[in-house]
């Protein structure tokens, strides 16, 4: 789907390749985790598959269409399949919105739901994250970190797409929260078949629920593969500090191989 | 604490809000305390202050009630700056959040027209603008608003800049809302409270304005103003001062009403944001 994605960003002069010639498919269904450190190009690349930002080169394809080659109605509508929760829950949402609000628009902008229809579905996908119709009329800030994102991730089912890139959309919850939110993500994507753009620095996270890993480092692939082959017997220089910076991993690893 | 009781701790915003709900007690109810037009003549030429009960601020040159041209001028003050400093708001933050939201050559444009109309002094304009579509109350509130529109337009593109980076317009972005929706939507009410803080100011610059305008004889000639009150009693200044003193002062209370009550509300919402 994505091939020799390349984005450069020119800073006094220097040019910097904040993503390098990178390539990858993801399959229906199917999970696909970046990782690497900071700096690396990860939210990068979830802009650019998102077309949020311009790629400098490469090609991206979409439903076997060329994504770059969309103008600007007909990408507005192709959005729709193609969706992204955010790390922070509160800066992704309009402070002045309501729960209500948010859903809304989606349903509204790609003509889901008919004005009378709206409010019945904005209920039925809270319920279908696991909150309560009742949240409907609250304010953004008025609600938990952990119902936010369910929130944002309600706006990104709400038109059915067949994929959501997800950027660090777990790395800001507190712990049991986060394995709840895991839980509903691998929920959704056992019954709808989406596939997840799965944007991580923690490798524990990844390992649970990701199919296939890319690491990253400087923009540039290090290192790619089934997830758990990765993380257990990394290869590449940059993997084997990404593991050995995770304390869980270290741990388990020697336990399970003395 | 809630925010009204916090705002009226403020002694200079309850001294604003004393001396602005008195001009607007004033304005409404002119008509009805002095119905009527308050241009007639009501008594003698040039009677001073405090010697007839019936003319408790005395008559001007032409022998017209100062106290009731004082309550009628009110009305025109007031609607004059509210509704100058509105359009000029409405206008720059309009024109504010194009610019930042756009970008490129739009922004441009837009900002090379801000400068065109900022480098011009804003009374030499209203001042141009009045004397060639002729006065009346509507022009002169156009001819306000366009030299006031541009700081607005500046403080609203300078927070559009920090705003369209954030999270939540990517977002609208990514479920496909259309740019104008977005910019208008989602961006715009976030933008609006520093533009808003400045409204006081901006009120309070329009009431001058106006009296500027018609002290040399450019405002609605079919309403009496305060500024048209003083240049009124310029020319009788040595003999009968009152009839200048009596408009200056209450334009000097109008001004620092709007101001004070304007800095107690800025003041109010600071604290409560710091607090947040």
């Amino acid at each position: 789907m994505v091939s020799n994605l390349t984005r450069r960003y020119r800073r006094g002069g220097k040019t910097i390749n904040a993503v390098d010639d990178v390539s990858f498919t993801i399959e229906p269904g199917e999970t696909l985790a970046l990782a690497g450190p900071s700096g690396s190009g990860k939210s990068t690349i979830a802009r650019l598959v998102l077309r949020l930002i311009e790629p400098d080169a490469g090609g991206i394809e979409f439903e076997g269409n060329d994504f770059l080659a969309l103008g600007s109605a007909a990408l507005r509508a192709q959005r729709a399949r193609l969706q992204m929760v955010f790390q922070d829950p509160l800066a992704a949402f309009n402070p002045r919105a309501t729960v209500a609000r948010v859903l809304d628009d989606p349903l509204r902008i790609h003509g889901i739901a008919s004005r009378a229809e709206r409010p019945r579905r904005v209920a039925a996908l809270l319920e279908r994250v696991g909150l309560s119709a009742d949240l409907a009329p609250r304010a953004i800030h008025e609600i938990s970190g952990g119902q936010r994102q369910r929130v944002a991730i309600a706006r990104a089912i709400a038109t059915k797409p067949s994929l959501i890139v997800l950027d660090e959309a777990v790395s800001a919850l507190d712990v049991s929260v986060r394995g709840q939110i895991l839980e509903l993500l691998l929920d959704l994507q056992r019954q709808e078949r989406i596939a997840y753009l799965f944007i991580s620095h923690d490798l524990g996270v990844v390992r649970a629920v990701a199919h296939r890993v890319i690491l990253l480092d400087a923009g540039r692939i290090a290192e790619s593969g089934d997830a758990r082959d990765v993380i257990d017997a990394p290869q590449s220089a940059i993997g084997k500090a990404l593991v050995a910076a995770a304390p869980r991993l270290n741990r388990t690893r020697s336990l399970g191989r003395p | 604490m809630n925010p009204l009781r916090r705002f009226l701790r403020t002694p200079e915003a309850v001294a604003g809000v004393v001396l602005l709900g008195a001009l607007i007690a004033m304005a409404l109810i002119a008509p009805l305390l002095f119905p009527g037009d308050p241009q007639a003549i009501a008594g003698p030429a040039l009677l001073p202050p405090f010697n007839d009960w019936s003319l408790p601020l005395g008559t001007d040159r032409l022998g017209r009630d100062v106290l009731a041209e004082l309550f009628h001028g009110a009305r025109t003050s007031l609607a004059v700056g509210l509704a100058a400093a509105a359009a000029a708001l409405a206008i720059g933050s309009v024109v504010g959040t194009l610019a930042g939201f756009a970008g490129g050559l739009v922004d441009e444009v837009l900002m090379r027209i801000t400068d065109a109309f900022q480098t011009v002094p804003s009374f030499l304009l209203a001042l141009a603008f009045v004397s060639v579509v002729g006065p009346s109350l509507g022009v002169v509130v156009a001819a306000i608003a366009l030299g006031t529109w541009t700081g607005p337009a500046r403080i609203a593109r300078a927070e559009v800049l920090s705003i369209r980076e954030r999270d939540y317009v990517a977002s609208a972005r990514a479920i496909g809302m259309h740019p104008l929706e977005i910019a208008f939507r989602e961006v715009l009410p976030n933008a609006l409270p520093p533009v808003l803080a400045m409204s006081s100011v901006i009120v309070a610059a329009a009431i001058l304005t106006e009296a500027a305008l018609s002290f040399l004889g450019l405002g609605d000639p079919n309403r009496v103003t305060w500024g048209g009150m003083i240049a009124e009693g310029r020319a009788v200044l040595r003999t009968a001062p009152f009839l200048s003193i009596v408009p200056g002062i209450a334009l000097v209370l109008t001004v620092l009403g709007v101001y004070l009550t304007g800095e107690g509300i800025v003041e109010t919402t600071a604290v409560r944001r710091g607090l947040s």
